[in-house]
């Protein structure tokens, strides 16, 4: 347990090297007459060597020369959605008109505009209830950005 | 890794150039950034292909919304919160049990000491790793933040955009949170032992 309340700010600035000479000196001397905060200084400096000893592989020079081609490739990939998926609601838009002139009789044509129309607004519906789900995560959504 | 700094910015003139639709300019934003992007995904995944997939999924989201970005502004603390909110999600998705694995982590070369080592000190980077995975997202990011890429408080807090009274307070519960996730683990006591 930390006791002693200086510890959670200038401990963490002590380690990390954040100190100015003369407040290492003060936080020095307070921790001569302070055995939670030298007790709390011992644990938290094994730690951090322990922790400073670990570092991150570097993917092949191999894996970034792909990098950016695969984001440009997600990249045009949307833009490819999106045209497509203005395409099929334009599409829908007149099937759906066509059908209403032609209520009367059922035809395959009708069947087959009805199910797409019904599988599009249920993705539609899928999309935008996980699109909310993911907007209520956002920590940030208040923040401008 | 290398330390990447977000003082090492992208001119102001590449930026504006990419929010008016400029490709090339995308090109140099990502080339000069990625390296960064994967380490931030990395410490929030656990895994080389989520890292990769999910950072990169960050910068198309980036790309669409760059209408929004101010070009007079640093990009990478405006990129950070979308890739953060993407490795959050990516998390959630996964029931909050991210698939870490060891390989992508290994010891910092200490010349001092023999090959007989080495395989002792690939265990102290996993033991480290799997603590990391075991602290929530929100302490594994500042850990990462401060001790993997060496950030300043000042940088961190520059990133995160929080004060950095703020940054200290984190930092201090986060690795409090890590601490007792390593005293957790079994191996972590003879550890304790040669730690200087
Ligand atoms: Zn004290």
């Amino acid at each position: 347990m930390t006791d002693c309340p200086r510890f959670e700010g200038e401990g963490m600035k002590y380690i990390d090297g954040e100190m100015s000479a003369v407040e290492r000196a003060e936080f020095e001397r307070h921790c001569a007459g302070c055995a939670s905060c030298r007790r709390e200084l011992d644990s938290f400096t094994r730690l951090d060597a322990l922790a400073g000893r670990v570092k991150m592989v570097d993917p092949t020079d191999a894996f970034w020369e792909r990098y950016w081609r695969s984001v440009y490739r997600r990249v045009e990939r949307k833009t490819a959605w999106v045209l497509m998926l203005a395409g099929a609601l334009m599409i829908a838009v007149y099937a759906l008109r066509q059908l209403f002139e032609s209520f009367h009789r059922v035809t395959f044509e009708t069947i087959a505009v009805l199910l797409f129309a019904a599988g599009f607004v249920l993705l539609l519906v899928s999309l935008i209830r996980e699109r909310c789900h993911q907007y209520k995560n956002d920590p940030y959504k208040d923040v401008k950005r | 890794m290398r330390r990447p700094s977000p003082e090492d910015e992208i001119p102001k003139d590449v930026l504006a150039a990419w929010v008016g639709g400029s490709e090339p300019a995308f090109a140099l934003i990502v080339k000069a950034t990625m390296r960064r992007a994967y380490a931030v995904a990395l410490g929030f995944l656990g895994n080389a292909e989520d890292a990769r997939d999910v950072s990169q999924e960050a910068y198309v989201a980036a790309h669409a919304a760059r209408k929004r970005f101010d070009a007079e502004r640093p990009f990478f603390p405006w990129f950070y919160r979308i890739l953060r909110n993407r490795c959050l999600n990516a998390l959630e998705s996964r029931a909050r049990r991210p698939e870490v694995s060891l390989d992508v982590v290994a010891e910092r070369n200490d010349p001092g000491c023999g090959p007989e080592r080495s395989h002792e000190r690939r265990e102290t980077a996993a033991l480290v790793w799997k603590a990391l995975f075991a602290i929530a997202p929100e302490h594994r990011e500042i850990v990462v933040l401060r001790t993997f890429q060496e950030l300043s408080y000042r940088e961190i807090a520059r990133t995160l955009d929080i004060p950095e009274g703020t940054v200290m307070s984190r930092l201090f519960y986060a690795r409090q949170a890590l601490r007792g996730a390593l005293e957790g683990l079994p191996e972590f006591d003879d550890l304790k032992e040669e730690t200087p």
